[in-house]
């Protein structure tokens, strides 16, 4: 039963509520999420904190490092040309989320800390091995996003906000891409969805490759045996065969039971092939690092 | 109970609203606004897409209590008074309207979209509209009609 409604006018003055109301509160970004399971009766805590219009929470910066605010809406990550260009997966998945109209009130803050298994910013960020800053009252701490979900639910207590993610800038010779199946172009939730970070040495020599999946499990994820298979090797057929095969039986084991296990054990393999040679186009991409010639 | 200060359609309101009530609630039921269709309440469909400062939202999902400060746009509001809008009279002329459940958030999606890009392609319109379904017209006559709209937008902004 909602018994109030506060808005902070600053994320010192939230940050204040939560270290006091923090176990009676739900914290409410662009509410794309939450209003839907407001509306059903789902939560019983009695302050909704509404932080959507905190400007402190809202900025992509971008230098060697990239550092984008909580309250980031997808719009306007999407339409940050820096982003599109240096950081194509996470551009790519950004775009692909609900409709205009989601995308101009979510935010990737209110998509990290939802923990949907098909949220779909997170993939590429795991793949960046971004990490997240977290803040309360008189505190702050910066945490690796892998490691952020897990069977308990998310490491974000009661007292405390997602205040930024953050992740190295790719260079040269490091691409990023996003491949998801969804049941139709738009306004699709995620069937199955990977991020693929590629390191390249000499053009067909891997040097990191970072993998991770989305609605393949409880929480999207790092897929570290396929990486394995892939670091410090050429890129050729029979590596990618063998990674493809894999990933199949990684899918089989992991979803055993479900009805939905068939499909993705054979749908993932294309997928997967996709979001490789797509990591694998962006860091062989040279003009990525020209000035812009407008 | 909460106050708040909004711009619908260039008029001001204050008012004073319930700390849960949705936006499309507070159009449809407390300011008679009805043009605004609610579809499915969970922002899939778009039957109740609004403006709200330059960028179309789902009304069924922004709690009017963040409509606070914020300039909004109904479909009442787009033709300002005098006749229907250009993007309307493209919608009748093209034969975009059937059953016209999905027409009023489908015409501000387009607005939306038009009011960013003045000339977009018919991938752009097919993207802009994404967050707007329609049952009955497939589609194609809806693209139609906001390609025709954006050009007569153009001719009369020369």
């Amino acid at each position: 039963m909602i018994k109030d409604f506060i808005m902070p006018s600053t994320l010192e003055e939230g940050l204040n509520i939560l270290s006091s109301n923090g176990k009676d509160s739900i914290v409410l970004a662009g509410g794309t999420d939450l209003i839907i399971d407001l509306k059903k009766g789902k939560y019983s805590k009695e302050i909704i904190m509404g932080i959507e219009h905190l400007k402190e929470l809202k900025f992509i910066h971008i230098e060697d490092e990239i550092l984008i605010g909580a309250g980031s809406k997808f719009t306007d990550i999407v339409e940050n040309k820096e982003i599109k260009k240096h950081v194509y997966g996470l551009w790519k998945a950004c775009k692909s989320i609900g409709s205009p109209q989601i995308r101009n009130m979510a935010t990737i803050g209110g998509n990290i800390c939802n923990a949907s298994p098909s949220a779909d910013s997170v993939p590429p960020l795991l793949a960046l091995d971004a990490e997240l800053i977290i803040v309360g009252k008189d505190k702050r701490r910066t945490i690796p996003l892998n490691g952020f979900y897990s069977d308990k639910g998310i490491d974000l207590k009661e007292d405390e906000l997602l205040y930024a993610v953050k992740f190295h800038k790719p260079k040269e010779n490091e691409g990023i891409s996003f491949e998801k199946l969804g049941l139709r172009k738009a306004l699709a939730i995620s069937r199955i969805s990977c991020s693929v970070y590629i390191a390249l040495k000499e053009n067909r020599w891997i040097k990191e490759i970072k993998i991770a999946t989305g609605a393949l499990g409880k929480y999207p994820q790092r897929e570290i045996k396929i990486e394995d298979l892939l670091k410090n090797k050429e890129v050729n057929e029979s590596i990618l065969d063998c990674a493809v095969k894999e990933m199949c039986c990684l899918v089989e084991e992991r979803l055993k039971g479900r009805s939905s296990m068939n499909f993705k054990k054979e749908a993932v393999k294309g997928l997967f092939i996709k979001a490789f040679q797509d990591a694998l186009k962006e860091a062989t991409k040279h003009e990525k690092n020209q000035p812009d010639n407008k | 109970m909460k106050k708040i200060s909004l711009t619908i359609n260039e008029k001001d309101y204050t008012l004073y609203v319930e700390e849960d009530l949705r936006l499309i609630d507070l159009l449809r039921d407390q300011l008679h606004l009805t043009g605004t269709k609610e579809g499915c309440g969970e922002g899939e469909c778009g039957a109740c897409t609004v403006i709200m400062d330059g960028r179309s939202v789902n009304s069924c999902l922004v709690l009017a209590v963040y409509a606070d400060g914020r300039n909004i746009t109904t479909i009442e509001g787009i033709s300002q008074g005098e006749g229907l809008h250009l993007i309307q009279q493209a919608f009748l002329e093209k034969g975009a309207v059937q059953c016209g459940f999905c027409t009023p958030g489908m015409i501000l999606s387009s607005k939306a979209l038009l009011d960013e890009n003045s000339n977009p392609s018919r991938e752009e319109i097919r993207e802009g509209i994404s967050g707007n379904l329609c049952r009955c017209t497939g589609y194609n006559k809806i693209v139609d009609a906001i390609e025709l709209a954006a050009k007569n937008m153009r001719g009369v902004s020369k």
